[in-house]
């Protein structure tokens, strides 16, 4: 209750502080408010919450919000929207107070939505199978057949298990009166799920508290339980059981997702070219040979899905996928075809489609929505055009929702033409005046601000046949007060959802890790695909160019500031022009170096290379852990990055990145497996090395014979080792022999040799590839003359360095061929022509 | 349409062609090749050759019961030719049309509590290469005034598109919309075929795609058929007293026993004879050929 005496308080009292949490909370007549039931008096299930609110300080509210913040950006949870400003990976926004949902309503929740998940997956049955809805004249047989979302490829397909609808999510509404609408229905590649579970880790890192406290129930047992049902309804045959998360890939607006639900899975994440079809089935291809993929979670809108039957024109499909889902050779989850279930113009025909069906009434009602391709609707609609909002039917023919009653009669005229042209592309539906709920500000005053809410729940066929409903979803938060369409994709923000249990926590599953069953089966898939396999081994020689790159600079840089002890520096120019970081004629060298440093446009610069390491890591974001994810993220977002620096600061700059790569490639030696993708890393990081120390001392021996050499250990990051080893000032024999012989220093030519050929024998044990220039080069190496060979005017070292630095261009060739492309390459399409 | 027992038989060769700039390691197809059986044809005998030959291949009946087959091929090629050859029986049809007919307004779904089979129904709806303009509802309107026997309505705008139109193989591409058809008043086969249908469906007429071949051995002294060198384009309109009857814009006539049906669907889209997904191969040059011959 809110309590005048709080008000009165003292003010040093937290309380008094505090009460401004819910002081000026305004809650409109017209409106269902999901926390209060009045000015001050919160409902039931929402009393732990308004106590805790309005007991704590605002210094330590403000503490948990910046917490959470905090964990958000370093876990780098994102949300891409296609020509975004702020760039390819928008952060992901999270209020930190959760939708609270009571036990009671929940159940009817639940109720409602497994039974809409269960109508669908007969409607589809029907749909792609004997038509009686048509035929019977339950929905008209225009809206079907004249809708993209029918596709006639997939009509007589036999999905495994018989299910043809293995997941559904819904999004709700709250009308003012506290009823729960349906205002849309999901099913080609419904998101959310895994982001409700990444919301769940923060808010209840939050308010761990009322986490315990509350009976929260938890969201793990879902993820598993869908898993499983998908292994159990999977076809059988050719081996191990292979289940995939189909993804269109980084730029896809929720990739983020897809990588958290693979990870949650336990399933590969791919993307189309990552899998074929042959012998009516679907592969995987690996750089062990293809694998047999049994269920695939897709998510990629249907119509992308087969580029030889469906949108010739999709470049992320699997070419021959309809022939498998037809069969029912691949469980596809899901399958192609579902598209036709977001209708929006099925709504409308739900409670007889329903009672029909299922013989049950619908349980949870669709909004109002009349489809103006039948005419008597359409008269309907146009009668209570006011209070409507217009929508496309048909996602062929999309357009921004029409709010009738912001139109002038002029306008509203022009509308009506357009729909009685097309009526078949409008649908109608009421408006709702959504519910609201608090969001948490870091504000001094008025921390609690409302904001219309609209929620998303999940459901996933069990491996019993029942439909399961995830007991939470996400909830999606209107970016300002009066908005009447909530959307991501509009700037809005999200909760997570907290479902109340009756029963305080018992055998809860907690989530990831200890609960799945299936681990055995997934995981004896491991076979790296060739494009995982081809992203690791470019993450590894681009971290090792960034760290090159960023020595070279400082070292440059440094030169440019105080000469070194020895005095001379001259190479460093060479080396600098050689790397492409700066142009040979140029006049201020040092601006030049400057711009290499920090500015993404230098072609060849580090910041660029940064940008460019941060979108491999995009790729491969599934396979890295968080802290190296974080060590990436975390360059992009440094204040240098990008901007006009000085040498000072473009060092402490340089120190960062150096620091930063250092930490990635201890990541690397420490957390990863040592799987074939840590070998294709190794080999990457080993080539690039290489490459970098053999036309570093080809340029040192050419320019450099009169220069100290102090600057050459450094770059090789050797001052340490050879100062302690040889006590004295640089010379080139110990130089060269630390840093091309010595098989013991993890920066000697010698050291990748090994290094690269020990790998490529674990790869291909029978024919070790590439290896041919290289071993020559090793035997180059070994035959030079220690007396005579070690020092600049050498030939035959000369040529030894020039081998071997052929021989990474060679090794990268070789390695690309064998493992990373497909034969041919780019994939074309062709329709045959007519006359 | 009146029938008169006689038929006459054809062999059709359809021979597709694709050089390949560079090689192509591995392509998959998916053709409508294979001739269908109909109220007035029947298929004898059907062959699909494809070199290089295929790793495998699998045949299916489509969602229009159309014959699809899918074919891939796993080795390196840098040429590949299909060849479909048939024998087709057909019945030879009286040459006069029905002036009688009933008046065109009956062909439309008006009693929407009457349920329609949803094979006609959706053939009134507008399709992915089948747009339904104004400018097209127009047009057909010229043709179609109240009252007016469905089939002289549907003759006239059969020779409406012919005499307006003027076929040009240079004017159009695989995904050339009606409307631009329409508007530059050129193209081929498939281009009048679609804007035909646009022209029915503005009206809520029911009207489909129909791929397959004509005659190209004209009697003496008559020209040769417009597309009768490769595969050819015609509609099919329903009406509650006719059926399914073809009308072929490109030649201003009824479809007759000189048409031999491969598939039909909403569009060319339902039933592009062959289509493929290919690694490799660049740039690629189809050459097509079609030799129909009449047996009898």
């Amino acid at each position: 209750m809110f309590d005048d005496n709080k008000q009165a308080g003292s003010k040093d009292s937290p309380l008094e502080d505090s009460g401004n949490t819910v002081n000026q909370y305004p809650i409109p007549p017209d409106r269902f408010d999901e926390m209060f039931e009045a000015p001050g008096i919160p409902r039931a299930h929402w009393q732990a919450f308004y106590d805790l609110l309005v007991s704590t300080p605002n210094k330590s509210i403000n503490a948990r919000l910046a917490s959470a913040r905090r964990h958000i950006r370093d876990s780098g949870i994102t949300y891409n929207v296609y020509n975004d400003p702020e760039g390819q990976d928008r952060q992901w926004e999270l209020d930190v107070l959760p939708l609270v949902i009571s036990t009671d309503e929940w159940q009817h929740l639940q109720a409602g939505i497994a039974q809409r998940a269960r109508l669908f997956n007969r409607i589809l049955a029907d749909l792609y199978g004997p038509q009686k809805i048509l035929t019977e004249g339950l929905v008209p047989a225009s809206l079907i057949l004249g809708h993209s979302g029918f596709l006639r490829n997939a009509h007589g397909m036999k999905p495994p298990g018989n299910i043809f609808l293995h997941i559904y999510s819904a999004d709700l509404a709250r009308s003012p009166d506290g009823q729960w609408w349906v205002i849309a229905d999901r099913t080609q590649a419904p998101s959310g799920a895994a982001y409700a579970l990444e919301n769940r880790l923060i808010t209840s890192q939050t308010f761990p508290e009322l986490f315990r406290s509350m009976g929260v129930r938890h969201l793990a047992q879902y993820f598993s339980t869908m898993r499983d049902a998908l292994i159990y309804n999977a076809p059988i045959g050719d081996g191990h059981p292979l289940a995939v998360v189909l993804t269109p890939g980084p730029f896809n607006e929720t990739y983020f997702e897809h990588a958290l639900l693979a990870r949650y899975l336990g399933f590969r994440l791919v993307e189309g070219n990552d899998l074929t079809v042959f012998n009516n089935k679907v592969w995987l291809k690996t750089i062990e040979g293809p694998r047999r993929v049994h269920a695939i979670i897709r998510r990629q809108d249907d119509s992308f899905c087969d580029p030889l039957e469906l949108r010739v024109d999709s470049t992320l499909g699997i070419a021959g996928l309809m022939q498998c889902v037809r069969t029912g050779s691949v469980l596809v989850a899901n399958p192609p075809g579902s598209g036709i279930l977001e209708a929006g113009a099925l709504m409308g025909y739900m409670p007889r489609l329903c009672k029909v069906l299922l013989k049950e009434e619908l349980l949870l009602p669709s909004i109002a929505t009349w489809w103006c391709g039948e005419p008597a609707a359409m008269e309907n609609a146009f009668k209570q055009y006011k209070s409507l909002v217009f929508k496309p039917a048909d996602p062929g023919f999309s357009f921004e929702p029409i709010f009738a009653n912001n139109l002038g009669q002029s306008r509203w005229q022009h509308l009506q033409n357009q729909i009685k042209q097309h009526p078949e592309r409008y649908l109608a539906q009421e408006l709702v005046q959504m519910s609201q709920a608090p969001v948490l500000t870091s504000r001094t005053r008025d921390k609690l601000q409302p904001r219309g809410i609209g929620l998303r729940l999940h459901s996933s066929i069990a491996s019993s046949g029942n439909y399961i409903v995830m007991p939470g979803g996400l909830t999606r938060v209107a970016s300002s007060n009066n908005s009447r369409i909530v959307s991501m994709q509009r700037g809005g923000s999200s909760k997570d959802t907290w479902v109340l249990s009756d029963n305080p926590l018992g055998n809860q599953l907690t989530l990831l890790r200890n609960s799945f069953s299936a681990d055995d089966l997934v995981s004896a898939n491991s076979a790296v695909t060739s494009r995982v396999a081809e992203n690791e081994f470019w993450f590894g020689r681009t971290c090792e160019r960034c760290e090159s790159i960023a020595r070279l600079l400082r070292v440059a840089l440094r030169a440019a500031l105080y000469e070194y002890e020895d005095g001379r520096h001259a190479p460093l120019h060479a080396m600098a022009i050689s790397w492409g970081l700066a142009n040979k004629e140029t006049e201020n060298i040092e601006q030049e170096l400057l711009s290499a440093s920090t500015k993404e446009n230098h072609p060849l610069g580090l910041a660029g290379n940064l940008r460019h390491l941060h979108q491999i890591a995009f790729q491969l974001r599934h396979r890295l852990s968080g802290d190296h994810w974080r060590a990436v993220n975390q360059l992009l977002r440094h204040p240098s990055f990008n901007k006009e620096s000085t040498i000072d600061e473009s060092l402490a700059w340089l120190d960062t990145v150096i620091l930063s790569m250092t930490t990635l490639s201890g990541f690397a030696l420490d957390s990863m497996n040592r799987d074939t993708g840590f070998r294709f890393l190794s080999i990457g990081r080993r080539i690039e090395r290489l490459s970098f120390m053999t036309r570093l001392f080809s340029i040192a021996c050419d320019e450099g014979r009169d220069s100290g050499l102090t600057w050459l250990l450094e770059l090789c990051d050797s001052v340490i080792t050879y100062r302690s080893r040889y006590m004295s000032q640089p010379q080139w024999l110990p130089v060269m022999d630390l840093l091309i012989r010595d098989i013991s220093n993890p920066r000697a030519m010698m050291f990748q040799v090994k290094g690269i050929l020990d790998y490529m024998a674990h790869l291909s044990p029978k024919d070790p590839c590439g290896s041919e220039l290289l071993l020559e080069g090793k035997i180059l190496v070994q035959q030079l003359d220690i007396r005579h060979d070690f020092e600049p005017d050498s030939t035959r070292l000369m040529d030894a360095l020039n081998t071997l630095h052929n021989s990474t261009y060679a090794l990268s060739d070789e390695l690309t061929t064998r493992f990373f492309t497909l034969p041919g390459g780019v994939q074309g399409n062709w329709s045959s022509p007519w006359h | 349409m009146a029938l008169n027992n006689k038929v006459c038989t054809y062999r059709v060769t359809h021979e597709t062609l694709y050089h390949y700039s560079s090689n192509v390691s591995q392509s998959q197809h998916f053709a409508h090749l294979t001739p269908r059986n109909t109220a007035v044809q029947k298929v004898l005998e059907h062959r699909l050759v494809c070199h290089p030959s295929p790793t495998e291949h699998t045949e299916l009946q489509d969602y229009f019961g159309n014959f699809s087959c899918s074919f891939l091929i796993n080795e390196p090629h840098d040429e590949l030719s299909v060849t479909s050859s048939s024998m087709i029986e057909v019945q030879i049809t009286d040459a006069q049309i029905l002036h009688h007919s009933q008046a065109w307004e009956n062909a439309l779904h008006l009693d929407h509590y009457q349920l329609e089979p949803p094979e006609i129904a959706e053939m009134r709806l507008p399709s992915p290469y089948v747009e339904c303009l104004p400018q097209t509802a127009a047009f057909a309107a010229q043709c179609f005034t109240p009252g007016r026997p469905w089939s002289e309505a549907m003759l006239e705008l059969t020779r409406k598109i012919y005499n307006d139109f003027t076929y040009d193989p240079q004017a159009t591409t695989v995904s050339t919309p009606v409307q631009e058809v329409f508007e530059n008043k050129r193209g081929v086969c498939q281009d009048f075929a679609h804007l035909m249908l646009s022209c029915l469906r503005s009206l809520k007429l029911p009207a489909r795609y129909v791929s397959g071949y004509i005659l190209n051995e004209p009697p003496p002294g008559v020209e040769k058929l417009m597309g009768s060198d490769a595969s050819h384009a015609w509609i099919e309109s329903w009406s509650p007293e006719m059926g399914w009857t073809g009308f072929d814009p490109t030649n201003g006539k009824m479809a007759n026993h000189e048409f031999m049906t491969l598939a039909w669907g909403r569009d060319y889209m339902d039933v592009t004879p062959l289509r493929g997904v290919v690694l490799g191969g660049g740039t690629h040059k189809p050459e097509v050929k079609v030799n129909v011959s009449r047996l009898d």
